[in-house]
């Protein structure tokens, strides 16, 4: 069961209004505005330490911002009651950058976690799909093995398939590629890509594979030291000349 | 408005008091707040019994070996230390084991019990549940509507507070059978005579599990609250490990201090 869509005909997926974050004593994110289509999956990108994630957090309702509001499906995430919050989540994936596997549980009891969290999925079914979505992703068979034993990029590969094996509406991704090579980094933006033309999902991907989001996204924005630097389309990205929207963009520091 | 750059002494240390009692304020009304919601957890029958299971064991098996060996040698110390001094001023040592029995029932047993425990399971719950924290493990709970206070720190309430009356009557065993040894090695006494129950009502034995009780209820809420407040990496998790233990233990001596003030007038009552 989820939350009913609040969204007016026109409305954004996601709008973050002013959003504005203060940590000891310094202004970590900086009146971030910006709508996500329905539709769309935008491209975050931005230095270390600029506030993407913060910011991914921020729209999930993980951490409470110190002004401005998001606004999911048209719920403002600040004001849901708990029971609601939770309802809207059961619409949202998510990769953590650093994995967020549970150390507890195997491989496979991690990505079925959310769909036993939802319920209503026989066990023939959800079994099915753990393998499936492990095989997707180059690591079939290891589905007893536990966190531990697995190398960065495999964990961040569990984390993907733990994300997207609810076949959520939203999926927001912190860099869903990151220690891993070309070739498996490639088959997870392929999977990505097919998710959304397939789903419709809305998606937010934080990455700093920028020539990997170029074909996957359709809208891009630039953040750096919390203060949102671009926002927009691809052909608008391409025109900007906005000294580090050109560095990000073209892949080449000229200083 | 304007700030003088350095505060006078009367600033100074007004602040160096006003901070702890601030921070205290915060943390005993959120460790409030949090039993609150555990008991509506618990009400609504949200309790998963497997992972209720598998902290009791893990309490268990932390605690055994190491509550074995401090009560041990804390009842030889106690009965040989008041030996000593009731054999140079009376000479009699007919009354050692019932009064010991019943300091130990009031007191010892679960108060030092409970100080074990909140630096052992304390802090293991502490850490753990702060690594969760700074692994993001517990934002991918909420992320799958899994409420960290139902998943963590309700069966880590419930087993630790089973195991405490548990272990506490365990340590009141090997704190007594050790006694009982000292006084019969050390000072002649007879077990026939150490046993002794002449001093213990049911209320020393209703005092040592209502403090029991409390303590194991206390422990887990405290060391929990620590844990899910720890931000900053790795070092919040050292942060939230040390902090667990400062709270834990100052919450057990308050509560001995409580349940002791209210329990005595109900003892000296029925003599
Ligand atoms: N929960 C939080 N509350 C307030 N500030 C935070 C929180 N978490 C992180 N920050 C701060 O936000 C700033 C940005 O961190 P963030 O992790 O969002 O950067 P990032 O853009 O994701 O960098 P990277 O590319 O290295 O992942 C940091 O200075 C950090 O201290
Ligand atoms: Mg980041």
């Amino acid at each position: 069961m989820t939350l009913l869509s609040a969204l007016g005909p026109g409305d954004p997926m996601i709008r973050v209004e002013g959003i504005t974050k203060y940590y000891l004593g310094a202004t970590v994110l900086d009146g971030v505005t910006l709508d996500i289509p329905s539709g769309s999956n935008l491209g975050l990108m931005g230095p270390g330490g600029a506030g993407k994630s913060l910011l991914l957090k921020i729209i999930a309702g993980l951490v409470e911002p110190d002004q401005g509001r998001v606004l999911v499906d048209g719920h403002d995430v600040g004001t849901l009651d708990a029971h609601k919050l939770a309802q809207l989540r059961f619409n949202i994936g998510m990769v953590f950058q650093n994995y967020a596997l549970f150390d507890s549980m195997n491989v496979g009891e991690n990505i079925a976690f959310p769909l036993r969290q939802r319920g209503g999925v026989p066990e023939e079914e959800i079994q099915a799909r753990v393998r499936e979505q492990l095989a997707l992703v180059g690591l079939p068979g290891i589905a007893h093995q536990y966190p531990r034993e697995l190398s960065g990029g495999m964990k961040k590969r569990v984390s993907f398939c733990r994300a997207v094996i609810p076949a959520p509406p939203l999926l927001f991704y912190d860099d869903p590629t990151a220690g891993l090579d070309p070739v498996t980094s490639s088959k997870i933006f392929i999977h990505l890509r097919r998710m959304q033309q397939d789903g419709g999902t809305t998606a937010i991907t934080i990455s700093h594979d920028i020539d990997g989001i170029k074909p996957i996204c359709d809208r891009f924005a630039l953040l750096d030291h919390g203060r949102l630097v671009f926002h927009g389309t691809r052909d608008e990205i391409e025109a900007s000349d906005d000294r580090l929207v050109r560095q990000f963009w073209d892949g080449f520091s000229d200083d | 408005m304007s700030q003088p750059a350095q505060p006078g002494l009367a600033g100074r240390f007004l602040s160096a008091i006003g901070e702890p009692v601030v921070y205290t304020w915060r943390e005993v009304t959120g460790v409030a707040r949090m039993a609150a919601l555990v008991f509506q957890y618990m009400l609504r029958g949200k309790i998963r019994w497997d992972a209720v299971a598998a902290q009791m064991y893990e309490i268990g098996n932390k605690s055994i070996v190491f509550i074995t060996f401090t009560l041990g040698f804390l009842g030889m110390i106690l009965v040989f230390q008041a030996g000593f001094q009731a054999e140079k001023i009376t000479g009699d040592l007919q009354l050692l084991g019932a009064l010991f029995l019943q300091i130990l029932l009031r007191e010892f047993a679960p108060t030092i019990t409970a100080l074990m425990i909140a630096t052992r399971v304390g802090t293991g719950i502490a850490a753990e549940i702060g690594s969760m924290v700074v692994t993001e493990q517990v934002d991918a709970m909420r992320m799958n509507s899994a409420p960290p206070v139902e998943y963590l720190v309700v069966p880590r309430f419930i087993a630790g507070t089973i195991m405490m009356v548990v272990l506490v009557i365990y340590a009141v065993l090997v704190c007594y059978l050790a006694g009982m040894f000292t006084g019969l090695y050390a000072f002649n006494v007879n077990p026939h005579t150490f046993v002794n129950f002449a001093f213990v009502s049911v209320l020393d034995v209703a005092v040592c599990l209502v403090k029991a009780l409390a303590y194991g209820m206390a422990i887990p809420l405290v060391a929990s609250h620590t844990g899910l407040r720890t931000h900053g990496g790795s070092a919040g998790v050292g942060w939230a490990t040390t902090q667990s233990v400062v709270s834990c233990s100052l919450s057990v001596v308050i509560l001995d201090f409580i349940l002791s003030g209210l329990s005595y007038p109900l003892l000296a009552a029925a003599g």
